[in-house]
């Protein structure tokens, strides 16, 4: 989940029609794109989806004009394994934490086993493997913050949580936290950190963004950061004008607050509406889908084809033109194709990277297990 | 678990209570033979409470307490449900996260000793466990206000691993009547009946030791799977309302069920009781001398809380049970359930057992007694774990047929 204003993290959703003249032909995948991008393991590490699970009407295996991941989207844009982000507000914090975020599991559980023909719950490289084989969706869970530990964080305690995730086999995602906390983790952890949806702060200067370095570091021990499809954080001028209107943003999200409650999914639609209307009146600056191929080239640049992934931020971000939902994903792997990328590499970009630091988390896993 | 602060399984100095004790070589060579070639099981252990101060091992002997690896070795205890116990007046997202806390105490415990447990959550798993050598860990959670109204940390529980809950503790919670608690509900609310049938769609068992009479009744009528009273003793013999009269458990049994003796000496023995109840002083100095000694360490409080009762018992002040009156319980609940519905669940390290049932070592006691009194090898293996075993399995087989059952 991104934070656009202060500290609201929602999801979107647009009209299919709405975008179309912005979106580059989604038609014009290739034969061959096609080919490699439906015969590939497509993951993306974090897309907030159990937010809109929590409404209660909300059903994972209908078509929805709203929003941006369901079954017969993932099914159209090859999208075969979904990390679902555990998420509940930074404000939450204690005991009621713990409670949400055991709902959160429990209600991505439910999703996963009323759709037990479509989706399979996974944990592991080997499950998700077996969920391609058969022709499944492979669902896995993330715990987006540290929070619902229920505990003070202090410096070693940190440190402890990082290390009980190697043992336990987590892997350890350095989105959203300082950049002290990153080099901490870094230090710290014997598996390679993921960064589950963040993109690069040398075309979009955004704090949740990596600097080169913090690209760098973590790709030298086989981490892997995730491309965030967020506008703000795709693009340097959606950025700084949306930063402009800030104290403007910022009383809209009180307004929106006020008439959405708690309901994370309602503020959202608002947010997102209000973006739109700030576009459409030339307040923003339109962001198309090709920045997020532009920030896996910055990334392959720097460190090579095995260090970058998707992290769309699907149902807590604000997509870019083009790439509405996960039914365009396709058009990544036709964009990487017409850049000149071997397959081999665009199929490490789609999915194989994460699964190379899976095993590993795995591995070390074991070791540390057995070493006791 | 017993009383709200005090209540403990305690290891008296062997020395002193020999006299009283069974005696090891009082075991026969085939009371011995059946009791260890059997799967042993044990539906209610508060051991738990010992773990969360974070310095006891279950792998090392200790004097005190009555579980640990050497001791259930010792007395072929083969598996054995951990309590997952808070007070019942602790509720909402405390009750919650302190349910966790002890929920992965017990996943910790079973981690550090690889090769002497094994976490189990099925029938075939206990087997298997067996088959290797190892004991079984199971777990239950004992007050349904752990849930704090929630079917999602009811899910989250299972799975974990936990594999009963107990409806109530000794509180009423939130939508279901204690049997020691002035009732409010009526029995099971509308959304404990859902608790209930959501139980039975995760193979959870539905234990209905603590609850309120009414309770047990709604509980037996909705429930699809058999129930058990995972620590009940019989009222008929001791008039606690935590036991169970002959006809509930004539009841519980026409459904499949299964009560699990509890060895609690205060609802084993009348004149145990009516000591207690005579003199509430006793029980008053009681805990003040436990809450002196513990604080609030739930964990020594059960410890402690045996120990200073035996303390009385040797003052004369209050009287001696001793552990024959545990095969009296098997026998009138055989009798009036059948020998297919009864089982062990000793509520060790969380009650006050009796003289010559210090710690699981004495198990084989019961074995002996139970041929002497002329049990058949068959009935007595189903005492000590098979009738725990096939509820387990029937729970299991309901779970799949309900979850395999086309959605509405």
């Amino acid at each position: 989940m991104r934070r656009v204003f202060a500290f609201l993290c929602v999801s979107a959703c647009l009209g299919a029609g709405f975008f179309l003249a912005f979106s580059a032909s989604a038609d014009d995948i290739t034969e061959r794109a096609k080919k490699l991008h439906f015969s590939s393991i497509v993951l993306d590490t974090h897309a907030d989806t159990p937010q809109r699970m929590l409404t209660g009407n909300f059903d994972l295996g209908k078509r929805d004009t709203e929003g941006h991941v369901d079954i017969p989207r993932m099914r159209e844009g090859g999208l075969n394994v979904q990390l679902f982000s555990i998420f509940i507000s930074g404000r939450i914090l204690g005991l009621p934490a713990i409670q949400q975020a055991l709902d959160q599991i429990d209600i991505a559980r439910q999703n996963a086993q009323q759709h037990s023909k479509d989706l399979m719950l996974a944990t592991t490289a080997e499950e998700i493997r077996r969920a391609h084989a058969q022709g499944n969706i492979a669902i896995l869970a993330g715990m987006e913050g540290g929070h619902m530990i229920g505990n003070d964080i202090h410096m070693d305690f940190g440190k402890e949580v990082v290390h009980e995730m190697n043992r336990q086999g987590m892997l350890v995602d350095i989105s959203h936290v300082s950049d002290k906390t990153f080099y901490d983790a870094l230090e710290v952890s014997t598996v390679p950190l993921i960064a589950s949806h963040s993109s690069a702060r040398a075309i979009s200067n955004h704090p949740r963004n990596m600097s080169d370095d913090m690209i760098k570091a973590p790709a030298a021990k086989g981490g892997v950061i995730r491309i965030n499809y967020e506008r703000n954080y795709l693009s340097e001028e959606y950025r700084s004008a949306f930063a402009a209107l800030a104290g403007d943003l910022r009383r809209m999200e009180e307004k929106f607050k006020k008439e959405c409650g708690d309901d994370n999914v309602c503020i959202g639609k608002a947010e997102i509406k209000l973006t739109r209307d700030l576009t459409d009146a030339g307040k923003l600056p339109h962001v198309s889908w090709e920045k997020i191929v532009d920030h896996i080239d910055h990334v392959v640049k720097l460190v090579g084809a095995e260090h970058v992934g998707l992290g769309s931020d699907f149902d807590g971000a604000d997509m870019p033109e083009g790439i509405e939902d996960c039914s365009k994903l396709p058009k990544i792997t036709e964009a990487l194709l017409r850049k000149g990328y071997q397959e081999d590499d665009i199929r490490k970009i789609l999915g194989g990277n994460i699964l190379r630091v899976m095993e590993q988390s795995e591995k070390v896993s074991k070791e540390m297990q057995a070493a006791q | 678990m017993v009383r709200a602060i005090l209540c403990a399984g305690a290891c008296a100095a062997a020395g002193v209570l020999l006299a009283g004790a069974m005696k090891a070589d009082g075991i026969s060579e085939r009371a011995r033979k059946l009791h260890f070639s059997s799967i042993v099981v044990d539906t209610h252990d508060d051991t738990t409470q010992r773990f969360l101060d974070g310095k006891f091992d279950l792998g090392t002997r200790s004097s005190a307490g009555s579980i640990d690896i050497p001791r259930m070795r010792e007395g072929n205890l083969s598996a054995i449900f951990f309590s997952i116990w808070i007070p019942s007046k602790v509720t909402g997202p405390e009750a919650v996260d302190r349910a966790l806390v002890q929920i992965d105490a017990v996943r910790e415990q079973v981690r550090k000793h690889p090769n002497d447990m094994v976490l189990a959550t099925t029938a075939a798993e206990i087997r298997e466990a067996r088959k290797q050598g190892k004991i079984a860990a199971l777990m239950g959670v004992e007050g349904g206000h752990m849930i704090n109204s929630d079917l999602g940390v009811l899910r989250s529980y299972a799975a974990l691993g936990v594999r009963y809950m107990t409806l109530t503790h000794s509180g009423n919670d939130e939508w279901a009547d204690s049997s020691t608690d002035k009732a409010v509900h009526n029995g099971l609310t509308e959304f404990g009946k859902g608790v209930v049938r959501e139980m039975n769609r995760l193979g959870v068992m539905v234990d209905i030791s603590h609850v309120s009479d009414k309770t047990f009744y709604d509980a037996l009528e909705v429930s699809k799977a058999p129930l058990i009273a995972s620590h009940s003793s019989c009222r008929a013999i001791c008039d606690a309302p935590r036991n169970m009269t002959d006809q509930m458990m004539k009841d519980l049994a026409a459904k499949g069920g299964v009560i699990q003796i509890n060895y609690h000496v205060g609802f084993l023995s009348q004149e145990f009781r009516n000591s207690e109840k005579a003199d509430p002083e006793i029980n008053k100095a009681i805990s003040a001398k436990v809450m002196e000694r513990c604080g609030d360490n739930e964990g020594c409080q059960l410890i402690e809380g045996d120990r200073i009762t035996r303390e009385y018992v040797a003052q004369g002040k209050l009287p001696r049970v001793d552990f024959a009156r545990i095969i009296e319980h098997i026998d009138r609940a055989v009798k009036a359930a059948g020998v297919d519905h009864v089982g062990l669940g000793s509520d060790f390290d969380g009650a006050n057992m009796p003289y010559g049932m210090e710690d699981a070592t004495k198990l084989p006691a019961i074995t002996e007694s139970l041929l002497q009194k002329g049990y058949s090898e068959g009935d007595v293996k189903r005492i000590l774990g098979e009738n725990t075993l096939r509820v387990m399995a029937e729970v299991e087989r309901v779970s799949h047929e309900l979850n395999a059952a086309p959605k509405k």
